[in-house]
């Protein structure tokens, strides 16, 4: 993309014009990309966590040694966190590096403070995944699991476009669909705020991508968005071992 | 009591897995747990070691109640389908299971298991090299880890050949002569015979019988006679004493005592009446047969009718 516009004179003084806009573009599709690729990761990792070894019986050995059932789940929560963290962190930093390597004005801008939020949302993301997975992994087996959690995934990239698309056509009804999909699967919004801080001002760039990627987002979230996230993932942890705790490993 | 249960019963739905099962072991003793497949036995031992939760009853192992975390730190537990971490080395395997009871001399107890075991020397390869009878003798190793006061063995020699069942019940005296108590489950009658104190049947989730080995194999004795000179008169005096009496195609007589004492009784009275003895042979009843009576087919009948 930014070889059509180039920052010379070939393209008669386009290139200059619409390279700032390529490049926003081009850095939120590597934001894009990594992100669903951790995603998707996060939910291989944690769909058979635990439904793989109830059907294999691994965890029969297990669970018979003092421990409890919600250090079980914590446990496999925890390792499970540190791995996607430091796969996310390595894909972020790539990013980074390769942006700062290219020149691309929208890394080489970065404040310390925006790298920061911006990498603590990033971490977010499987963090809240990994949530919502290990329920699952206690209640499905693995590959329905997995199956369900691409699907909501997925379901949170469309709640964000269907949100902004109520937002071009002024269409309340629409907006409270797509806040509805966001409060199910809040993951696109946890994406998007980090996006927002790491390549600010790129409304037009953000526009420009959605229809072609089907996601987007509305308004910027709201403190109370986060608050709502942090309820969630501990929540569905809660759900976890709470479930757990009761089940019969036969 | 090291197990006691009142009433223990399991329902998946419609279904009872197991009903009202009262068991009382005692510390100390090798306890076998026999039934058919798809008795109850694996889901009794299920809720003994708190994988399962009861529908309903209760029951204390090792003076705590079914499920109580700190009674596992002195318990044992090798489950029937044994599958274990095949990424890992035998020993990292031990090593986690060492870390799961918080062991504190790590190295020796390891060492002590696998040579119980007798994976010494094979602890550096990765479990899932193992064939299926190495596998099982590591999660016999496993189960040893803790030094257990209380083991329950599921099926421990399922994938075994002769040798490795003789070295587990080796294992198994070992433990008992340590205090330990073994709660045995497993379908290889004679195994069971040759090692356990005491024995419970279950059969279709129900307790059927529970005796200790001695009363329950020496309750009855088959005696075959074989004698000269056998009167209709003294038939008939034996039949009315021993209503089990037949006489076999070969003329010999079968009889079935309550007690050995018995024997020499009856032998002086053959000779008593003028008979010639020429044999005189006690059979004990086996497990099998016992085991046959009450849940093969024959209990089946006779519970049916």
């Amino acid at each position: 993309m930014l070889n059509y516009f180039p920052n010379t004179t070939v393209t008669h003084g386009m290139g200059n014009q619409f390279r700032p806009f390529a490049i926003q573009m081009v850095t939120k599709m590597g934001f894009q990309f990594s992100a669903m690729l951790i995603a998707l990761l996060t939910i291989m990792l944690g769909s058979g966590a635990i439904a793989s070894e109830l059907e294999s019986g691994l965890i029969q050995g297990i669970l018979t040694r003092p421990i409890h059932r919600y250090q079980f789940i914590l446990g496999k929560l925890g390792g499970l966190v540190l791995l996607a963290c430091t796969y996310a962190t390595l894909l972020f930093s790539s990013i980074l590096v390769i942006g700062a390597l290219f020149g691309l004005s929208t890394i080489t801008s970065l404040t310390f403070s925006q790298i920061l939020s911006g990498w603590l949302l990033y971490l977010l993301l499987p963090v809240a995944v990994l949530c919502v997975t290990i329920f699952g992994s206690v209640t499905l087996k693995a590959v329905p699991n997995g199956i369900l959690m691409i699907f909501i995934y997925i379901l949170g990239n469309v709640g964000g476009m269907v949100e902004m698309i109520g937002q071009y056509v002024n269409n309340n009804s629409v907006i409270g669909t797509g806040i509805f999909i966001s409060l199910v699967s809040p993951f696109q919004t946890i994406y998007s705020t980090m996006e927002r801080i790491m390549v600010p001002n790129s409304e037009l760039a953000a526009g420009a991508m959605a229809g072609a990627s089907l996601s987007g987002s509305g308004k910027p979230a709201s403190i109370w968005m986060f608050l709502y996230i942090a309820i969630y993932m501990l929540g569905f942890v809660t759900l976890a071992i709470r479930k757990f705790s009761r089940k019969d490993i036969s | 009591m090291i197990i006691e249960t009142h009433a223990l019963t399991k329902k998946y739905g419609n279904k009872t897995a197991c009903d009202q099962i009262n068991l009382a072991v005692e510390a100390g003793q090798v306890y076998g747990f026999l039934g058919r497949n798809g008795a109850g036995k694996s889901t009794c031992i299920k809720m003994l070691t708190g994988l399962v939760f009861p529908t309903s009853g209760s029951g204390t192992v090792l003076g705590k109640p079914l499920g109580d975390v700190s009674a596992r730190e002195r318990m044992g537990y090798l489950p029937e389908l044994f599958r274990y971490q095949d990424w890992m080395t035998g020993l990292d395997l031990l090593n986690f299971h060492a870390q799961l009871v918080k062991l504190k001399n790590k190295k020796d107890q390891i060492g002590r298991a696998l040579k119980l075991v007798g994976l010494e020397g094979q602890e550096k390869y990765k479990v899932g090299s193992y064939s299926k009878g190495m596998q099982q003798r590591i999660g016999l190793a496993c189960a040893l880890l803790p030094n257990p006061q209380l083991i329950f063995l599921d099926e421990p020699t399922s994938a075994l050949d002769p040798i490795g069942r003789k070295d587990v019940r080796d294992i198994i005296v070992a433990l008992k002569k340590e205090g330990a108590t073994v709660f045995l489950n497993s379908h290889l009658l004679s195994e069971v015979e040759a090692v356990c104190d005491s024995v419970t049947f279950i059969h279709k989730g129900t307790v059927v019988k529970s005796a200790r080995m001695d009363e329950l194999l020496m309750n009855k004795i088959s005696l075959t006679i074989r004698v000269k000179g056998m009167t209709e008169d003294l038939l008939g005096t034996m039949h009315n004493q021993y209503q089990s009496l037949q006489i076999l195609a070969d003329g010999s007589l079968t009889a079935t005592l309550k007690d050995y004492e018995e024997i020499p009784a009856l032998a002086a009275k053959l000779i008593s009446h003028g008979l010639t003895l020429y044999e005189l042979t006690p059979h004990r009843e086996t497990l099998e047969t016992v085991f046959m009576q009450l849940v093969g087919e024959e209990g089946l009948s006779s519970q049916q009718s």
